[in-house]
């Protein structure tokens, strides 16, 4: 089953002047895959995460996600969908800094509330102990080292069993034994639990260990 | 319905944490609203207490409604009946010379008894005289009242600083009079003084008491006497009275039902509200001075959290842009700094009040004596609670309004922009 379905997908920037960035973009990724795109700045690599993400609605074409259609919809049923379906990790870890580990984590799904508080949190420190930063949870966020605050930042998108995780660089930050753990955890994520992980990066060695590589380069798909 | 409770709960928890986390700007901007909301209060309740003790004193000493004949211009001559449909032209028309005493007044003066609406009901003979002693000679006004009926009125008796109230009911001749009035002409209780009527009578009169109402206009030119002495000192007889004075159970009353007594018994008539215009102008005014202090005060407290939410909202740009992202929508964002603002107001206006009333009770109990307001010896201080409604829902509109602006843009954010660095 194809959780994420792309067909012709223009993107145009205005500004400065009007320029097409992605030039008729399409691709299928089934559940379960681990995909890398790669590329050169510029290529609009970037601009097409943001697009997947439901973020940025300004766009020709079709996205599908997990068989719905995102062009069209409004804020509030995106963000809904964002909330259950899409999990985020960034190259900037991006926690709310006034609130603890545990906090951070929890958030999205008591968003959601799909459960009650108290399981909620039974489920943010199974991850943080899976991710092995249980020891961190009481502590505010931004007391953390880089590497402990982007697993944490991993947890939270992990809460709400996204069908996809969508990474920007998200070892940009981080050295080699931390992002090795990071690609680790997005394999396993994939293998055992079937979700699929979508990754921008510029890191070689990342992407060719994916399942799948996606090579992009003047607004085009290349190979993959 | 459960989802959006647990929703207004999680906004509610992320607004606490970032409250907590600007402790002291918060505290600072909550002070300013509650300074401008204490203010507020103060005022309204210090101009407004003043205002009802100034009108207490007029109100005192003004029926709620009056009924009396005067001398009118007959508005259609002989010569109108004669020649209708002409224009016919009197020159230097002459007053009719009528009598100027109520017609059937003491019938009329049980029926408005009778109304469950009047609180009571006093007829009055009124007239202008000259007193004299020795040389000195000063208009006036002598009222002929139902003494026990005009102190059920306006309370006339408490208002005698000396001699006694009742000897005028008994003492014939005597009067009461003004204390303004008794200064002018040099007399104290006991004096006799002459007192020459405007058909030229003269007649000697015994002060018996002096009176003080406050009001200088009163306290200069009036005197107090029965019904029956004056009457005498006119010559006319008894059923002869000139002036029916009323008190309402409810004085707002009295416009409509003056004109309804006025159609029925051919009386000319006014009200408290006529008889007082320029004073209850005056009164609308420095209300108007008053919501217009506070007004400004509350605006730069406003001002205050619009500083402080704009500036957390740049401080946070990044934050709220990872919360979109991780699913909360453009009206939760919204929400959370909005409930700022809210919470920031709502305690504002709460200590505001609490402040306020406190502030007004401490001045209510300042002593304060004055020579024309006798019966006053505290600061006048209103507490009705209808300031204090206005005050809170002024605040909050206040600080709503603030928030709003900083909130939406919070909410009209966007995260791509952001995150793409």
């Amino acid at each position: 089953m194809n959780v994420l379905e792309v067909a012709n997908l223009n993107k145009y920037f205005t500004e400065p002047v009007r320029n097409q960035v992605l030039k008729g973009v399409g691709f299928q990724v089934e559940a379960g895959e681990f995909v890398a795109i790669t590329g050169k700045s510029g290529s609009g690599k970037s601009t097409l995460l943001y697009l997947l993400s439901t973020m940025d609605t300004d766009f020709e074409g079709s996205i599908m996600i997990n068989g719905e259609q995102m062009k069209g919809k409004t804020n509030r049923w995106l963000a809904a969908f964002r909330n259950q379906h899409i999990g985020f990790v960034f190259q900037f870890h991006y926690l709310l800094p006034e609130f603890t580990s545990l906090e951070n984590v929890m958030l999205p799904a008591r968003k959601l509330g799909l459960y009650p508080k108290d399981q909620i949190e039974q489920r943010a420190m199974d991850l943080l102990k899976l991710l092995d930063v249980e020891s961190q949870a009481a502590k505010r966020a931004a007391l953390l080292s880089g590497g402990q605050q982007q697993r944490i930042a991993i947890a939270r998108a992990l809460i709400n069993d996204p069908s996809i995780v969508m990474g920007d660089e998200p070892t940009g930050n981080l050295d080699s034994a931390n992002s090795a753990t990071v690609f680790g955890l997005f394999k396993e994520l994939a293998k055992e639990r079937q979700q699929t992980v979508l990754v921008v990066t510029h890191d070689e060695d990342f992407a060719r260990r994916a399942d799948r590589r996606i090579y992009m380069a003047d607004g085009q798909i290349m190979e993959g | 319905m459960k989802k959006r409770l647990t929703n207004i709960a999680l906004s509610a928890s992320i607004t606490a944490t970032y409250m907590k986390a600007k402790l002291r700007q918060t505290l600072v901007a909550t002070a300013g609203v509650a300074f401008g909301i204490t203010v507020f209060i103060f005022m309204v309740s210090f101009i407004q207490g003043t205002n009802e003790y100034t009108q207490d004193v007029v109100f005192q000493q003004s029926p709620h409604l009056r009924m009396y004949n005067e001398v009118q211009i007959a508005d259609q001559s002989l010569l109108d009946r004669r020649f209708p449909g002409v224009i016919n032209q009197v020159h230097h028309q002459k007053p009719k010379d009528i009598l100027l005493n109520l017609k059937d007044v003491n019938q009329v003066l049980d029926e408005l008894r009778a109304d469950p609406r009047v609180q009571a009901a006093s007829g009055a003979i009124t007239t202008q005289v000259f007193f004299r002693l020795g040389s000195s000679s000063l208009n006036g006004k002598i009222n002929g009242v139902d003494l026990e009926r005009e102190d059920q009125l306006f309370n006339l008796s408490g208002k005698v600083i000396e001699g006694s109230y009742e000897e005028v009911n008994v003492k014939t001749n005597s009067i009461l009079m003004g204390v303004g009035l008794a200064k002018r002409l040099n007399v104290t209780t006991g004096d006799q003084i002459i007192i020459t009527t405007e058909k030229g009578g003269n007649f000697a009169v015994i002060v018996v008491g002096i009176f003080k109402t406050g009001l200088t206009d009163i306290d200069k030119q009036q005197c107090y006497a029965s019904i029956k002495t004056v009457q005498k000192l006119l010559g006319v007889p008894a059923s002869y009275l000139t002036e029916i004075k009323v008190k309402l159970f409810d004085k707002e009353l009295a416009p409509e039902m003056s004109g309804q007594w006025q159609a029925r018994y051919h009386y000319q008539g006014s009200d408290w509200k006529k008889d007082n215009a320029s004073l209850l102008e005056g009164d609308v005014l420095r209300r108007m001075i008053v919501y217009g202090v506070a007004g400004t005060i509350l605006l730069v407290a406003g001002f205050g959290i619009f500083n402080i939410l704009t500036m957390m909202i740049y401080e946070k740009m990044k934050e709220i842009a990872i919360l979109k992202a991780t699913g909360f929508s453009d009206s939760d964002v919204r929400g959370i700094f909005l409930t700022q603002a809210l919470v920031i107001g709502a305690a504002g206006a709460v200590m505001g009040l609490v402040f306020g009333f406190l502030i007004s009770y401490a001045v209510s109990k300042v002593p304060f004596n004055s020579d024309v307001m006798i019966t006053l010896d505290h600061l006048p201080v209103s507490f009705k609670p209808v300031y204090y409604i206005t005050g809170f829902t002024f605040g909050i509109l206040t600080t709503a309004l603030s928030g709003y602006l900083p909130s939406r843009k919070a909410a009209k954010m966007d995260p791509i922009s952001i995150l793409r660095g």
